[in-house]
Order: structure tokens, then C-alpha cells, then sequence
């Protein structure tokens, strides 16, 4: 297949070379030119931007930072817009707010192109392993076109509704996983206050209702004081945000994700936002006297 | 002086009639000419019509988008207004929307304060508002006359935007206040306690507040029909936390009671009064 993708980041450069170990015909195009270079060196064709990059493909596929990103690199004046013939299919993996998702989608429709808002879970290590979660948003047709590509690059594949129903999940995913760290974190503070063995206390936990994939990884993780990231703390706050802003437009009551974000917030300016969200443990402990 | 005002709605009509008290020449245009009503004043077609016939013009509207508009959209004022002009913009809005709009002003030579008040309707209707100004000192003094019209309190708090960061901190504490008082009042209830008998015994206390007396007062009388419209305090809390999250300093009382006002809007109560948070937390 004929594939475009734009954004050779931490994420979109394995997610790049898993498609090309699919046997899948691949032209990139990134921001900054030393970032297409190991694609390049793997037998992908540079392109000098998006609208270039979109020209003859049958799939385009953006991996960027945030709303105002993602519209450039589809609807700006060098845009996937201004090259794509009629009936491409236009995926975007980065996770920006569904109703910015859905704003895209309508626009690049007025251009003939089909859009898919399919952001991922799963970190650099699921991007490297193609063992993402990709939760898709976008009409059946759409989907089936980007299937193959899709396959490539994750695991656990869902279609979850129409335009914006993957942001929606993703959003989802955030809220759980936000509150989930805040609550081992406040979990380890709650122990080690009362003097008891935190490493016992999660191995206790993990027989239990408690059990979680974040008390094991991220609570292990914050056994062994490994802030490295992972998953860096200022994009888990974007990621809450983009929650808030939505529960604002909507009238939706979210008083757990409002104070997770708020955790969040407070990590970005108090300087531990290149750490990892699990970093939001020594907030716990220096606000409760445990430093 | 002949003086522009845009945006006649609650606040709005009793400001702009005591600046006409004072003697001054009053312009108006609304986007809604109903909304002007048998006011004796001097209609405009467009904001650039009125720009071009007044020195002072003062807005009075709801969101950041809207005084961008009016002021520097197709036959907005910008269009009108003379360089040495001043327009004072009297919206809450966020601090960057008024920074910027003040800068763009400013590259035609026209001066603007962000001159949010706090006080409310019965506060307008007193003319004895809290006005909190940002732009530049010479620029306030020339036109403290006219806000001198409309209110008691008149703090020149900085540079252009410095105004809404106060009026921000206003409605954190404020909004903050009606939620205590609303969980008071609700825990006196449910106690089986007099919620009147509560409140009129703390208002001769350390928790004696205004919101304590006027809201407090809304909420045992159930009357909850706007004073300010409970949509415009969660509009304030979105500016107030989107301040602070690009700071990056912690808030959470007040995300939280922003979350309150969430389901407030949910149900349907946006253009109640805020003491309906009352009846957000009966409703939990």
C-alpha cells in the first residue's frame, strides 16, 4: 500500500518503520529533516511537505503534538489538503480534543478526503513492539481502507464510533490512567506515613480488587525511584486538559479528573514535567512532610 | 464628552445611563437594536460608525471573541476611532485576548484599558462598582472621570491585561465563597437546623462575608433568578483556570468548584443565579 506519514517523533519514527517492515510503499515527511533520515536509511522516500507527501497515496498518517499541529499539516497552505487526490484517507494518530478532531474531519470531507482520528496507547515501547492499543474514530469504509496499516503498528485495534470517538477514548484512557497513578502514589504516601513497607504493601494489593497494570508497572516504578520517562508528566497534564476543557464545554461533572489535573499541573511548574507522571509520588510526599 | 457604549445589557443599561446623568453625550450601538429600547441616546449602524463620533468608548460584552470582534472585525471600531482615542473594555475576558487586542489598538494609536468590574447588578445600578484597570496610568487618569460615574473603587492594578488577572482572583474567591456558604447552608438543612436562623447567626461572626448576606439571603428565600447569570461565573472559571494551568500553579479549590459549576450548566440552570449551587448539592 501507498502510505504518507508526517512526524518522525519519539512515537511516529518506530510506528514508521513497522510500516515499512510491512512491505508497505512509505514516503515521510518531518518537520525537522535529521528526523527523516533513519527512514530514509531504511529504503523510505523523503517528501519537502505534507501537501508533496500526500500526492498519489492511498493512506496519510500524522503523528504530532496537538490540535494546531495536526491542522497545518492537513489544512495549511502546504497541507495534506493541497496534495491529496479525491478518496485518500486521512489518519491522524496524535491524541488532540475530539471536538477539534471532529472540526478537522469536516474539513478535510469539504476536500473529498476521508478522515480518521486514531490516537494510541500503549508508549514508545508498544510503538517499537507494533503492539499498540489504536482506538479509531471515522466511517466503516474509512477504517477498512487504513486496516492494513493499522495491523502494522498495534495490537488491540477498535473501532469505536464515528469522527472523534477515538479522542473520546483516548480522553478515556487518560482519566483512568490519571487517577489510576494518582491513587497508587497516594496509596505509597498512605503506607510509608503509617511506617509500613510500601513494597509489601503493593505486593499485598496485587492478590486483590486492587490489582492494576499501573500498581504493578507504575507502582514498581515508584518502588525503585525510576523517573525516567515513560510517559512524560506535561503531556499527561495536555492529556487531562483536554478532558477539562471538554467536561467545560459540556457541563460534565469530573471532580477526580479536575483534582488529578490540578496534580499535574502542579508537577509541569513545580519542574518535574520531562519526568514521568509517577513523578507526581514526590508531590505527595513533600505536601505530607515524607521528603 | 461624547461617549460610546456597546453591550446594553444588565450590567451595561445602568452604566450607560449615568454616564448620559453625568452630562455626557451618549452613543450607543447593540447588535440587537431591540435591546435599546426608549434609551434617549444617539444610535449608531456599526462599533466603526460610533468610533469615529466619540473620544471615550467602553464595551460592556460577554467573551474574549466578542470584544475582538467589536473592536477589531469588519466595521469594528478600530475602524472609526481616532488615534488618542480610548476605549475601555468593562468585559471579563481572558488577560492574552485583552493584552493582545490592546497591542493590535495600539498600532492605529489607540489606547484601551481592560477596566472589568465586580459588584454586580444592584453594584451598577449604585454606580458603586469596583473597577479594577491595566493599561497605562496616563491613559487611566484621562478617563477617571467617567468611571468615576459608575463606581467607588478604582485601582489602577497595572499594564494592559493586569485588570482581568485581578478580576479573575475576584470571581476564584467569590465563586469559592457561594460554594461554602451553599454547602453551609445544605449541612444546616439536613441537620435539621433553620438555614435562616445558620445565617443570620454567622453574619455577626468571622465567616460574615457579602456573599454570606446576599447570596446567603438567595438561597433561604430559594430564589434563585439571575442576578449575574451562573453561565458567566463558569465562563470565568474556565479564563481562571486555563490562567493558571498556563502558570502552571496548583488551584484545586477552585477546580473543583468549577466542576460544581459544570453541573450546574448540566442542569440547565446557566442562566440562574450561582446560588443555585445550592441545588447542585441537594440534587448530589
Amino acid at each position: 500500500m501507498k502510505i504518507a506519514f508526517i512526524g518522525l517523533g519519539i512515537m511516529g519514527r518506530p510506528m514508521a518503520l513497522n510500516l515499512l517492515r510491512g512491505g508497505h510503499e512509505l514516503t515521510v515527511w518531518a518537520r525537522r529533516a535529521e528526523s527523516m533520515q533513519p527512514l530514509l536509511d531504511a529504503g523510505a522516500r523523503a517528501a519537502a511537505s505534507p501537501a508533496a507527501a500526500a500526492v498519489g497515496q492511498e493512506l496519510v498518517i500524522s503523528m504530532v503534538a496537538d490540535a494546531p499541529d495536526v491542522r497545518e499539516v492537513m489544512l495549511g497552505a502546504q497541507g495534506v489538503a493541497q496534495g491529496a487526490a479525491s478518496g485518500l484517507v486521512a489518519v491522524d494518530m496524535s491524541t488532540i480534543a475530539p471536538s477539534a478532531a471532529r472540526q478537522i474531519a469536516e474539513d478535510l470531507a469539504a476536500h473529498g478526503i476521508d478522515f480518521i482520528d486514531a490516537p494510541v496507547s500503549g508508549g514508545e515501547v508498544g510503538a517499537i513492539a507494533g503492539n499498540l492499543s489504536i482506538m479509531a474514530g471515522g466511517s466503516d469504509a474509512a477504517f477498512a481502507r487504513a486496516q492494513p496499516a493499522f495491523a502494522c503498528m498495534g495490537k488491540n485495534v477498535v473501532h469505536v464510533g464515528a469522527s472523534g470517538a477515538g479522542q473520546v477514548t483516548k480522553a478515556a484512557n487518560q482519566i483512568v490512567t490519571g487517577m489510576g497513578v494518582l491513587a497508587v502514589a497516594e496509596a505509597f504516601a498512605f503506607a510509608s506515613k503509617n511506617g509500613v513497607d510500601r513494597a509489601k504493601v503493593r505486593e499485598a494489593l496485587l492478590g486483590g480488587f486492587a490489582n492494576s497494570r499501573i500498581l504493578e508497572n507504575h507502582g514498581q516504578r515508584m518502588l525503585d525511584r525510576n523517573f525516567k520517562p515513560g510517559f512524560k508528566s506535561w503531556m499527561h497534564e495536555k492529556d487531562l486538559n483536554i478532558v477539562m476543557q471538554t467536561a467545560h464545554e459540556l457541563g460534565l461533572y469530573l471532580p477526580g479528573s479536575a483534582m488529578a489535573g490540578q496534580m499535574f499541573a502542579a508537577m509541569v511548574g513545580s519542574g518535574l514535567g520531562e519526568e514521568d507522571s509517577i513523578a507526581v509520588l514526590k508531590l505527595l510526599e513533600g505536601l505530607s512532610g515524607q521528603a | 464628552m461624547k461617549v460610546g457604549f456597546i453591550g446594553l445589557g444588565v450590567m451595561g443599561r445602568p452604566m450607560a445611563l449615568h454616564l448620559q446623568r453625568a452630562g455626557h453625550e451618549l452613543h450607543v450601538w447593540a447588535r440587537n437594536p431591540n435591546r435599546i429600547g426608549d434609551l434617549p441616546v444617539t444610535v449608531c449602524a456599526t462599533p466603526a460608525e460610533l468610533g469615529r463620533q466619540c473620544e471615550v468608548v467602553f464595551t460592556m460584552i460577554t467573551s474574549s471573541a466578542d470584544v475582538a470582534g467589536v473592536a477589531l472585525g469588519a466595521a469594528g471600531l478600530s475602524e472609526g476611532m481616532a488615534p488618542g482615542s480610548v476605549l475601555v473594555d468593562c468585559s471579563t475576558i481572558a488577560p492574552e485576548a485583552a493584552r493582545e487586542i490592546a497591542a493590535r489598538l495600539g498600532e492605529k494609536g489607540i489606547a484601551m484599558l481592560d477596566a472589568p468590574v465586580s459588584g454586580g447588578v444592584q453594584g451598577a445600578i449604585d454606580a458603586s462598582l469596583a473597577i479594577m484597570a491595566g493599561g497605562e496610568a496616563a491613559v487611566l487618569e484621562r478617563v477617571r472621570p467617567l468611571l468615576d460615574c459608575l463606581g467607588k473603587r478604582i485601582v489602577h492594578v497595572g499594564p494592559n491585561g493586569a485588570g482581568q488577572v485581578a478580576k479573575a482572583y475576584n470571581q476564584m474567591i467569590m465563586v469559592a465563597a457561594i460554594e461554602a456558604v451553599a454547602e453551609a447552608m445544605r449541612l444546616a438543612t439536613a441537620s435539621g437546623v433553620d438555614a435562616a436562623k445558620v445565617r443570620q447567626a454567622l453574619a455577626g461572626g468571622s465567616a460574615a462575608s457579602r456573599v454570606l448576606d446576599v447570596m446567603g439571603e438567595r438561597m433561604v428565600r430559594r430564589d434563585f433568578a439571575a442576578g449575574i447569570e451562573a453561565r458567566l461565573h463558569h465562563k470565568d472559571f474556565g479564563l481562571a483556570l486555563a490562567a493558571a494551568r498556563a502558570s502552571g500553579v496548583a488551584t484545586p479549590l477552585t477546580a473543583v468548584v468549577g466542576q460544581q459549576l459544570n453541573a450546574l450548566m448540566a442542569q440547565g440552570w446557566g442562566q440562574d443565579d450561582t446560588s443555585s449551587l445550592l441545588r447542585v448539592l441537594e440534587g448530589a
